[in-house]
């Protein structure tokens, strides 16, 4: 007997934000990468344990995906260094919850950092302000927080 | 951005062809209504008529076959064509394999088992359809039993009448047993 929810549900409510995301990852090979990612979600669902967080692992799946891809074509993929690995728009609840569980590994400083430019949707000028350092200060912490992010969901 | 269909379908196909889909739906329109129906490796397992929840039904898919459950139009559409043209009338044979593994009584299956062989064109009762599944006294649980047929039109549970005579409940309302019966004949042509 399984609580998890009919898997094609899952694809109806994020498929659109997923490919959203495989096309910051990756570009024009979203459509490749989603399908990929979808096809090894479905290949495993069954393994999971429950129906919690399942919008953060469909990310995690894609993310790997995109990397998957992108080593198979023996080049990186075409991101921006600040563009975060998860989307945190939405419902602010549901988006607190699931990106909280996903940083809260990383250090103090690079939760701050993330919190800042994704939750509060701050500019770089303004977390300077509020970190007490130059807007390139900031810009970096984010750049390296978000490095550190994707190496964990790697 | 919306996902396209013909993405969302190419999935679904890919998924069945590698083995990973173990329930496939559909929805599509009948003279019954919309109808929306699931299959697994070993037949249709689910014909809902319209104003049951499709999550629910999905959901209880998931939870007693298997959450892995894909939606795709291109794998369904033999078994869409051969249902649409039996209810129009320009068939008369549905042969579509059948799985019954959402019944998990001995006697529903029992029930569902025996009321398959009754013929196009004929009916049963209830008492009659009991006694033949070895209970004579069970009239009242075999329709119970019918009453949760996950199946309907292919697993004929409308092929049961009350002794009275007349038409009798139907999961799908009375319209749908009564249009069944007059197109297989077993009723005139109101």
């Amino acid at each position: 007997m399984s609580s998890l929810p009919p898997f094609w549900l899952l694809v109806e409510q994020h498929g659109d934000e997923l490919m959203r995301y495989a096309r910051r990852l990756s570009g024009d090979d979203a459509e490749d990468v989603l399908q990929e990612a979808l096809l090894k979600a479905l290949r495993s669902y069954p393994k999971l344990g429950n129906g919690d967080h399942l919008r953060a692992w469909l990310y995690r799946v894609t993310t790997t995906a995109a990397w998957d891809l992108s080593a198979r074509r023996r080049r990186r993929p075409e991101v921006l260094i600040d563009s975060l690995p998860v989307t945190v728009s939405g419902s602010q609840e549901q988006d607190g919850d699931d990106f909280g569980s996903l940083i809260e590994q990383l250090p103090q400083g690079a939760r701050a950092a993330l919190t800042l430019r994704y939750v509060e949707d701050l500019s770089y000028e303004s977390m300077g302000t509020r970190l007490g350092c130059s807007p390139e200060a900031a810009r970096q912490r984010v750049s390296t927080a978000v490095r550190s992010l994707r190496k964990r969901l790697t | 951005m919306k996902l396209e269909p013909r993405f969302l379908e190419k999935i679904a196909n890919s998924a069945i062809q590698e083995g990973i889909a173990d329930i496939v739906y559909s929805e599509f329109d009948t003279p019954l209504g919309r109808l929306l129906v699931a299959r697994s490796d070993k037949g249709v397992c689910l014909i809902a008529y319209p104003g049951q929840s499709q999550r629910a039904l999905l959901g209880r898919l998931s939870t007693s076959l298997s959450p892995r459950i894909v939606l795709s139009q291109q794998a369904l559409a033999k078994t869409q064509a051969t249902i649409v043209s039996y209810l129009e009338g320009r068939t008369s044979s549905l042969d579509i394999p059948v799985d019954l593994s959402l019944v998990t009584s001995g006697f529903g299956r029992r029930v569902l088992e025996n009321v398959s062989l009754v013929a196009r064109g004929r009916v049963t009762s209830y008492g009659r359809l009991a006694q033949e599944c070895g209970n004579p006294g069970a009239a009242r649980a075999a329709g119970t039993a019918l009453g949760r047929n996950p199946v309907p039109i292919v697993v004929p549970c409308h092929r049961v009448l009350p002794s009275t005579g007349i038409v009798g409940g139907y999961g799908g309302g009375s319209w749908r047993k009564q249009y069944l019966l007059e197109l297989e004949g077993a009723l005139p042509k109101s």
